[in-house]
């Protein structure tokens, strides 16, 4: 990931598959990891498949640290509030009434092996396909343009935000704002910089809204595309069997679980 | 507090290298201008100054202090900088709390800080605005609020990113205003700006790069006299300087007096 | 029959207190190039949102009079069908790039692709527009990379390449550098010369003297002055209330009253202001 845009720009048969038969593939793989039974098929799901994927795709790298960044806060937080709020169970240790429970901390690693598939099989995506050839694609799969232009310009919130956020942190930084230390200092340091990230971003909306009506965003007009996205018909009928395939997990989950 | 720089390397992550050796110094109390062409290098060099990047090869100190061996919030105690978007630093609930952010993170005890915001409030007109949302001013006035709450950090040094881009004549003129007080007060100024007339009525020195080098360097009169010089680096000089020298004046003209003296001799 | 026809125009923005434009009344032909000057809060961008039917479509509020288009009034249009006629492109860059194209070629594009232009038509147009502006070199660079007046450059190519009937600019060049400035009013003023009609809105009083055919000064939501560069630029009534004045009309303002001005007219060009000297 770079400054500008999720996408990695590299060359490799992952990136030259069609966006729709890898967002298909990306759905297949969180069907299965939902609906297959064991508490572990999530994380077995990243490791053996989605990982050896980004080998492919030449992202592995960056897939890894960008996962890790992503789902490490998030793991953390899961994780003490699951063990600290178990009722009953093996207590880890006993301070008083802190008593945080084995119990407690495996259920939040096993959740957050489905959202770590989630997680890794959607930065994947972004990584591999071009922004604006999935919104051809999802345009001409039917998704109306102003949907597909939300999705798309979400996919790309975070180095959006991460741009903004760099900005604004020098600008406090500049003004004494010490952002580097334990703990207190950086929760000080959080209002000052998300504040004016977020009323800065609501701003852009309006602006935003008003340049892209200028240029013809809701004229009405059959769109047509810059680039034209190859396919071939190999990818078609595997798009089927995944279509097949998501199906069937989606039936197999559920009937499982009844 | 004087700066000194020295064979300054930049290069960013991307390959682009910004800055190809430069070398400067910059004595105390001195107005600099920075001109030079969009990409020439003029906001990745003034963002060494408060180490906010730091050099990819060679030395920037401000004082003794070597910028690498500091935070920048550690250099804020003696650079101050206006950024060109004031909506990228205000978030407090009130003009006075927004201009208090400053000196209050630099440690001034209370009383002083609470000197030094009036002092700057009132150099920036804006007394009358102590309890108003930064948000519910218009953007000229927000610019206005993002220039005295960097002037109340008190700082030896200060540097203004395009401070007169989208400002009208009437506010243009109450940040030369400001800009002449740092002058008065001994606190050295160093300037971005397209405004090539705002630069000759203000300043008494100025920069000009290139490519990330130093094309001219010198007094005012000095650097703006050499109109194929600055064409490479795409500034024109002053209306006044153009002017004076179709009129075939022998002077340097940089302002409207010198101006007018001129004329009346001839 | 004029192309622009403003008549008796007068907004309110829903969170405002009192009019933003007041007794607008104004009429553009086609294929000329009009700048609007005025202090900050004049109501010079609300004037470009009315004529880019951003006001009062967009933002709602409270209007009274007549924007007219090409023979079509605004308020019997829907601000999708206004779109196609007329496009604005405003000060801040950043916020007009679309944040789903890649390249500054295919964000160029975007537009295009939009009202259904076919594709080789479409990259000769953009090709084409990004020569006009000289932003060639720039084609496969993020637009996210760019400096703030690259970004500037690119925002109104965007625009340009839809071809609309009227443009309307609001302060395209603030963060450009002196020649960038002067390229971007050049380029313009060939637009105006092709047909297109042109609403400028911008400080520099220097290159609006060289380039436009009208100024326009706007002052407290009301017209306070119009007519030829040179009229509206030397008028004392822009001293009066706080405009910038180019430095020629300042100076020869001043060398008048010492003696050393002799001609009745002021100068707003170089070119006048040498020539008025040398006599």
């Amino acid at each position: 990931m770079n400054a500008f845009s999720m996408y990695a720009a590299r060359e490799s048969g992952l990136h030259s598959l069609h966006p729709l038969t890898k967002i298909l593939m990306t759905l297949l793989l969180v069907a299965a990891g939902l609906a297959l039974p064991g508490n572990w098929t999530g994380y077995f799901i990243v490791v053996f498949i989605i990982f050896p994927l980004a080998f492919w795709g030449r992202v592995f790298l960056n897939l890894l640290s960008t996962t890790w960044k992503v789902s490490l806060p998030f793991a953390i937080s899961v994780i003490l509030i699951q063990s600290f709020f178990w009722g009953e169970g093996t207590p880890i240790f006993e301070i008083g009434v802190l008593s945080p429970k084995w119990e407690g901390a495996m259920f939040a690693a096993v959740s957050m092996g489905k959202i770590i598939l989630v997680m890794s099989g959607f930065l994947l995506f972004s990584m591999t396909t071009r922004p604006d050839t999935l919104m051809i694609t999802l345009k001409q799969a039917g998704v109306p343009s102003s949907i597909a232009y939300i999705i798309v310009t979400t996919l790309q919130i975070v180095p959006s935000f991460q741009r903004k956020a760099l900005t604004i942190l020098d600008a406090q930084r500049s003004r004494g704002l010490e952002t580097e230390g334990n703990l207190y200092v950086r929760a000080r340091a959080f209002i000052p910089i998300i504040l004016p990230l977020v009323l800065g971003s609501l701003m852009e909306v309006e602006e935003r809204a008003i340049a892209i009506e200028s240029r013809g965003f809701n004229s009405g007009k059959k769109e047509t595309s810059l680039i034209e996205i190859p396919d071939t018909p190999l990818q078609k009928v595997i798009r089927r069997v995944i279509l097949f395939g998501i199906f069937a997990f989606i039936v197999f989950g559920v009937l499982w679980r009844l | 507090m004087k700066i000194i720089i020295n064979n300054l390397h930049f290069t960013y992550p991307t390959g682009l290298e910004a800055l190809k050796g430069i070398s400067l110094t910059i004595n105390p109390g001195e107005q600099v201008a920075i001109v030079g062409q969009n990409g020439a290098g003029k906001t990745t060099l003034v963002r060494h100054f408060n180490g906010l990047l730091k050099p990819t090869s060679g030395a920037i100190s401000i004082g003794e202090w070597e910028t690498t061996k500091y935070s920048t919030a550690k250099l804020a105690s003696r650079v101050g900088y206006v950024f060109q978007n004031p909506d990228e630093q205000l978030f407090s609930r009130d003009v006075l709390a927004e201009v208090s952010f400053g000196p209050r993170n630099l440690g001034y005890e209370k009383s002083k800080a609470d000197e030094l915001v009036k002092r700057a409030m009132a150099l920036t007109e804006l007394n009358d605005k102590a309890e108003t949302n930064p948000y519910d001013l218009s953007p000229t006035w927000r610019k206005m609020v993002a220039l005295a709450s960097i002037i109340a950090m008190d700082t030896p040094i200060i540097i203004f990113d395009e401070p007169t881009t989208g400002q009208d004549a009437v506010n243009v003129a109450r940040i030369a205003n400001v800009i002449a007080e740092l002058k008065r007060e001994g606190r050295t100024v160093v300037t971005i700006t397209h405004d090539i007339d705002f630069c000759a009525e203000n300043f008494e020195r100025i920069i000009a790069l290139a490519k990330g080098q130093v094309l001219l360097d010198g007094l005012a009169r000095d650097v703006l006299g050499q109109g194929e010089i600055l064409a490479q680096t795409y500034v024109e000089p002053p209306q006044l300087t153009r002017l004076g020298k179709r009129l075939g004046l022998k002077e340097t003209i940089t302002k409207q007096d010198q101006f007018l003296n001129a004329i009346a001799r001839d | 029959m004029a192309f622009v026809i403003l008549k008796d125009l007068a907004y309110q923005y829903p969170s405002s207190t009192g009019l933003v434009l007041e007794n607008i009344s104004l009429q553009i032909q086609e294929g000329e190039f009009v700048s609007i000057i005025g202090p900050n809060g004049a109501g010079k961008s609300t004037l470009c949102y009315a004529l880019a039917g951003f006001v009062p479509h967009f933002f709602k509020g409270e209007i009274s009079g007549e924007v007219e288009v090409d023979g079509r009034k605004s308020s019997e249009s829907t601000l999708d069908e206004w779109a196609l006629n007329v496009g604005l492109a405003f000060q801040n860059p950043f916020n007009q790039i679309s944040g789903a194209k890649y390249t500054v070629f295919e964000e160029i594009a975007f537009g295009l692709e939009n009202i259904g232009v076919p594709r080789d038509e479409m990259k000769k147009r953009v090709e084409d527009a990004m020569s006009l502006t000289g932003i060639s070199d720039l084609a496969d660079r993020s637009p996210y990379s760019l400096s703030g007046g690259q970004q500037q450059r690119v925002a109104l190519t965007s625009i340009l390449v839809m071809r609309p009937r009227l443009l309307v600019l609001d302060e395209p060049t603030s963060q450009m550098d002196p020649v960038g400035t002067r390229e971007v009013f050049g380029v313009v003023r060939k637009m105006a010369e092709e047909g297109m009609t042109v609403v400028m809105v911008e400080h520099k009083v220097e290159w609006i003297a060289n380039f436009a055919d009208r100024v326009i000064a706007l002052k407290d939501g009301q017209i306070l002055i119009e007519g030829k560069p040179n009229e509206v630029l030397t008028s004392d009534l822009l001293i009066e209330n706080g405009f910038g004045i180019s430095r020629y009309t300042s100076a020869a303002r001043e060398a008048r009253k010492r003696g050393l001005w002799k001609k009745e007219k002021l100068p707003v060009t170089l070119d006048e202001a040498v020539e008025g000297f040398k006599s």
